[in-house]
């Protein structure tokens, strides 16, 4: 179906006015919709209030956790678990670092245990899923609750701090004036991106999410990817959970509250399909943008803080609208 | 095929279930006679969640109490869900024949009324705090509903905000971070904070933003604040320590911790730590032990006949209780007596924490 329309367009092509129709009304240019928001965003909010390209707005949790998600929303599925693997990740860091509550201090091997526990929660949503074949949305909001009961026990209920002066430099340290949690938020993308379209890996993720069935009969074994996925996922909100902790120098089980939301958001807005199969992570880091944008900009613009979630609802859906071509979609759920 | 073999096994896996699905029906019916056997009451705390450090406290302070008291102690946690909330409490009425003492801090105002009206119908008594509606009255309930305990959150509003602007010399520009919007603690403080800012005219509050309570959502506002205002901003008031402990963090990425004054609300440990050293100049604390410990307390003496609730004043039935205030002054005294150790508490002193009768 795709290929032939793609060969109707490309004779359209061959002559200048049918390509100029195209770069308007067609593929491209909603592509390129997202991007276009994030610069009219910024050209407003800048105008209103020059201090904000100072760079010290760049968001590193939210960047990190989308990336993860966005693997997950390209199968088509969905990682409910975010705030419960972060929670966890963020619970491990805390507790085998120097702290005030416990005599451990391993230093950088509590960031590796970290992350690793996050890949494992990850391993573990996607065994979950393709073994029971219960389906993501449930497999992972089972292991969101199990994340954070996890981390509520084993901080009983209360907010212990990271003394490690190492890893808290990941938010005080700055490199060429951006914070060490910015710069590994953008390793982080760098990471996802070739994974995405430079391995096998990445292909078959976006295989998946085009049609499962089709993928299934090339010889592509599903179940490994899926759960590969997953576990790619973890790793990633493991990273982010280690950026939290050193961040707000301590953990507490609630420390994820509210990241899930954004992080769905963000992945959606950047102009990647919950249906899967199209977008990917750098439509992941223009949405992520635009959503820490927006948020910093009401602030910036001084937005009455009763309003900004209405102004935020409205922009959000007016992106989602722009960066996606409706009206050729046959089914809306 | 995977499937309709699954479909023609699930006959034998649900022999197996109904096994143990026996024998745990078994083992809950064989519960409640335990429990039915002690004479004495069951104490039981109603609380919000075990994740925040301020509901950990409280119950830390009610199993002091039940301790102290030699009584059996049960913690239910309603996760924020007012269904799940009051539907474990009938539970528990249920299990023991009403022969308990119930301290509840209820999710959401409303839950209230069906908390205390399940409790004088089995003839427990309860303790409410810091939500009710306005026109539910423990006087109406005598003698099951024994008080309700809140803290007036305009004076401790006020309090902290006095403090903040002293600390930085009486003029300058300030920050606020509220709390949840529609929450009656979040509206009161803000009173306060505004009752302080209309006597002292030098002070100007360059903005009012709302962290929903949390340290994260403080952490990213206060970034965007600096960026805004960056060293107009003198001080950071915070409705509570968690949102002050979030800004205090985006502080220290700036290199401005300790040069920028913080004050919040509630005590935490973490508030506690930053005043200090200095990156806090107060905060005050409704004090959860007491809270959790106190509510009990009162309520087991109703109980078991050392007061009667109908004979007794007002202002010992919806009363205000006293908020510690922790500051440079007092705060390693306070390090001492109440995150070193657990503090002591006499705990017959009811109505020692009385400041008046609440506000209609």
């Amino acid at each position: 179906m795709k290929s032939v329309s793609d060969i109707e367009r490309t004779t359209l092509m061959t002559f200048l006015p049918g390509r100029i129709a195209t770069m308007l009304g067609g593929k491209r240019w909603r592509s390129l919709a997202p991007l276009a928001v994030l610069a009219v965003l910024c050209a407003l909010i800048t105008i209103a209030n020059p201090n904000f390209i100072e760079l010290r707005n760049l968001a590193a949790v939210p960047l990190t956790l989308a990336m993860g998600l966005t693997f997950i929303i390209l199968m088509g599925s969905i990682d409910l678990s975010v705030e419960g693997t972060l929670s966890v990740a963020a619970m491990v860091v805390v507790l085998l670092a120097a702290n005030d509550s416990n005599g451990n201090d391993y230093g950088w091997w509590a960031v590796l245990a970290a992350i690793a526990s996050g890949t494992v929660m990850g391993l573990i949503s996607g065994l979950v899923q393709t073994m029971l074949r219960i389906p993501s949305f449930m497999a992972t909001l089972g292991m969101w609750f199990i994340g954070l009961g996890l981390s509520v026990y084993m901080l009983g209920g209360s907010a212990i701090r990271l003394n490690d002066a190492s890893i808290r430099d990941l938010a005080l340290h700055r490199f060429l004036g951006l914070p060490l949690a910015v710069w590994v938020a953008l390793g982080a993308f760098v990471f996802a991106a070739i994974i995405q379209y430079h391995t096998r890996l990445g292909r078959h993720i976006l295989a998946i999410g085009g049609d499962e069935d089709v993928t299934k009969l090339s010889g592509v074994n599903v179940t490994r990817v899926r759960i590969a996925a997953f576990a790619l996922a973890g790793f990633f909100f493991g990273i982010a959970g280690v950026l939290a902790a050193a961040q707000l120098g301590q953990s507490h089980a609630v420390i994820g509250d509210g990241r899930l939301f954004a992080a769905v958001t963000a992945v959606v807005v950047g102009g990647t399909a919950l249906t899967g199969g199209e977008g990917g992570v750098v439509n992941t880091l223009i949405g992520v943008l635009i959503v820490t944008v927006l948020a910093n900009g009401m602030i910036l613009l001084g937005i009455s803080p009763y309003i900004q979630q209405t102004v935020q609802g409205l922009m959000i859906i007016a992106a989602v609208a722009l960066s996606l071509d409706r009206v050729r979609l046959k089914i809306v759920k | 095929m995977k499937d309709s073999k699954a479909l023609t096994f699930s006959g034998s896996v649900s022999r197996r279930t109904l096994m143990v699905g026996a024998a745990a029906g078994a083992a809950t019916l064989a519960m409640p006679k335990v429990l039915r056997a002690a004479d004495k009451p069951t104490l039981v705390t109603s609380i919000r969640s075990l994740s925040n450090p301020y509901h950990a406290v409280w119950k830390t302070g009610a199993e002091a109490y039940a301790k102290w008291a030699g009584l059996e102690h049960v913690t239910l946690v309603s996760e924020g869900n007012s269904e799940k909330g009051i539907a474990d409490i009938k539970a528990m009425l249920a299990k023991t024949n009403g022969n308990m003492v119930l301290n509840s801090d209820p999710n959401d105002t409303p839950d209230a009324r069906p908390i205390v009206e399940a409790c004088a119908k089995a003839g427990a008594y309860v303790v409410t705090q810091w939500n009710k509606p306005g026109d539910l009255h423990p006087k109406d309930f005598n003698p099951n509903y024994v008080s309700h305990i809140e803290f007036d959150g305009i004076a401790s509003g006020k309090t902290i905000a006095e403090i903040l602007f002293k600390a930085i010399g009486g003029k300058g520009g300030i920050v606020a971070l509220g709390g949840l919007i529609s929450t009656t603690a979040a509206i009161e403080r803000k009173k306060g904070l505004d009752a302080a800012l209309a006597a002292n005219p030098d002070i100007k509050l360059l903005d009012f933003q709302v962290a929903n309570w949390k340290s994260t959502e403080a952490f990213d506002l206060m970034g965007n604040l600096l960026t805004r205002f960056g060293d107009d901003i003198k001080g950071i008031w915070a409705a509570n320590d968690d949102m002050g402990s979030g800004a205090l963090e985006a502080l220290r990425a700036e290199n401005l911790a300790g040069k920028v004054p913080i004050v919040g609300v509630d005590g935490i440990k973490t508030a506690v730590d930053a005043v200090r050293s200095g990156e806090f100049a107060c905060t005050v604390t409704s004090d959860p032990f007491w809270q959790g410990g106190m509510g009990l307390a009162i309520g087991y003496n109703a109980k078991i006949g050392k007061f009667d609730p109908a004979k007794e004043p007002p202002e010992h039935r919806e009363f205000y209780g006293k908020a510690v205030l922790i500051s440079h002054d007092n705060v390693e005294e306070y390090y001492k007596t109440n995150v070193e150790s657990k503090p002591e508490m006499d705990w017959n002193d009811l109505w020692g924490r009385v400041t008046g009768a609440i506000r209609a």
